[in-house]
C-alpha cells in the first residue's frame, strides 16, 4: 500500500512562496490561516535553505494521540485527517505538533479558536468525496480526482515532491547521486546528530 | 376606555410574541440545515479512510518530470 509523503529538496527551493499560494487557492483557506510555509534559515547569509513546511502526516500522529474528542484519523493512505464536526477547537494539537501545522481561524474577539485547520494533502475529509459540503469544510479532494496535493505539483523547480513515499524517495536519491551532494533529507544531521559524508 | 388600553398592550405581546416565535423557528430551520447537510453527505469509517490515491496518467506524468535532471 503507498504511504503518501512530502519531501522538499532543500537545494532547489528558492522560496518563491508559489506552493503557499496554492494551497490557499485551491483549498479556498481563510485568511489568518497558512495551511503551508516556507521557512527560511540563515535568510540573506551564505549557506541560507529554504524549505516548504505543512503539516507532514506522520506515522504516529501527536496530534492525534493528544486529541481529547479523538477527531484524528488517519487512512489507509497515511494521510492524517481530521473532523470538523468534531472538534472543539481546543489546541492541544498545535502544542503537539513539532511542525507548527495546525491553525485555527479567529471567530470572534478575546482570543476565542474555531475548529482547526491544517493541511489535508488534497484529500479532504469525512464528508464524501467532492461534495460541496466537503470542500467547504476542507477544500479540494484532488487524491480522489487522481491527482496530488496541488502545492507538489505547482513547484516550478521540482523541490517540493508529494506522492507514494517509496517514488519519492527513488527520485530524490536519483538526484543526489547525480548532483554528488545533499545526501540525506536537509535537517537529518541537526535531528539525528550523525555524520554524514555529504 | 381602560379596556380598550388593555386590548392594545395585549395585541402588542401577541404582536412580539408572534415575531418571538417566528424567529425560534427561523434559527431552528437555519441549525437544521447547518447541521443536517454535512451529516447527510458524511462517509462511514471504512469510507473516510479507504485509499484514494493511485497512480494514475496524471500521477506518472509528475513523477516523470520530476525525474529530469
Amino acid at each position: 500500500m503507498a504511504r503518501m509523503k512530502f519531501l522538499c529538496d532543500a537545494d532547489r527551493c528558492i522560496e518563491c512562496n508559489a506552493c503557499v499560494t496554492a494551497c490557499k487557492n485551491e483549498n479556498d483557506v481563510p485568511w489568518g490561516i497558512n495551511r503551508r510555509r516556507v521557512v527560511t534559515i540563515n535568510d540573506g547569509k551564505p549557506g541560507e535553505r529554504s524549505v516548504s513546511m505543512a503539516c507532514m502526516h506522520c506515522t504516529d500522529a501527536p496530534c492525534a494521540a493528544v486529541c481529547p474528542v479523538d477527531c484524528f484519523y488517519t487512512t489507509d493512505d497515511a494521510v492524517v485527517l481530521h473532523s470538523k464536526e468534531l472538534c472543539i477547537g481546543c489546541g492541544y494539537c498545535f502544542y503537539a505538533c513539532p511542525f507548527g501545522a495546525p491553525q485555527y481561524p479567529k471567530t470572534a474577539n478575546f482570543g476565542s479558536r474555531g475548529k482547526m485547520d491544517k493541511c489535508t494533502y488534497c484529500a479532504g475529509g469525512p464528508e464524501a468525496d467532492n461534495t460541496k459540503a466537503e470542500y467547504v469544510a476542507y477544500g479540494a479532494n484532488r487524491l480522489a480526482e487522481g491527482k496530488l496535493p496541488l502545492c507538489a505539483e505547482m513547484c516550478s523547480t521540482k523541490s517540493l515532491l508529494a506522492g507514494d513515499g517509496e517514488i519519492i524517495a527513488q527520485i530524490y536519491k536519483e538526484r543526489v547521486a547525480k548532483r554528488g551532494y545533499g545526501s540525506g533529507a536537509w535537517g537529518w544531521k541537526t535531528a539525528y546528530k550523525e555524520d554524514i559524508a555529504t | 376606555m381602560a379596556k380598550s388600553k388593555t386590548d392594545t398592550t395585549l395585541d402588542r405581546r401577541g404582536f412580539l410574541k408572534g415575531i418571538g416565535t417566528g424567529a425560534a423557528g427561523a434559527a431552528t430551520v437555519a441549525a437544521g440545515v447547518t447541521t443536517t447537510s454535512p451529516a447527510l453527505a458524511a462517509e462511514s469509517t471504512t469510507d473516510k479512510k479507504k485509499a484514494r490515491y493511485r497512480e494514475s496518467a496524471h500521477v506518472k506524468k509528475f513523477y516523470a518530470t520530476n525525474r529530469y535532471l
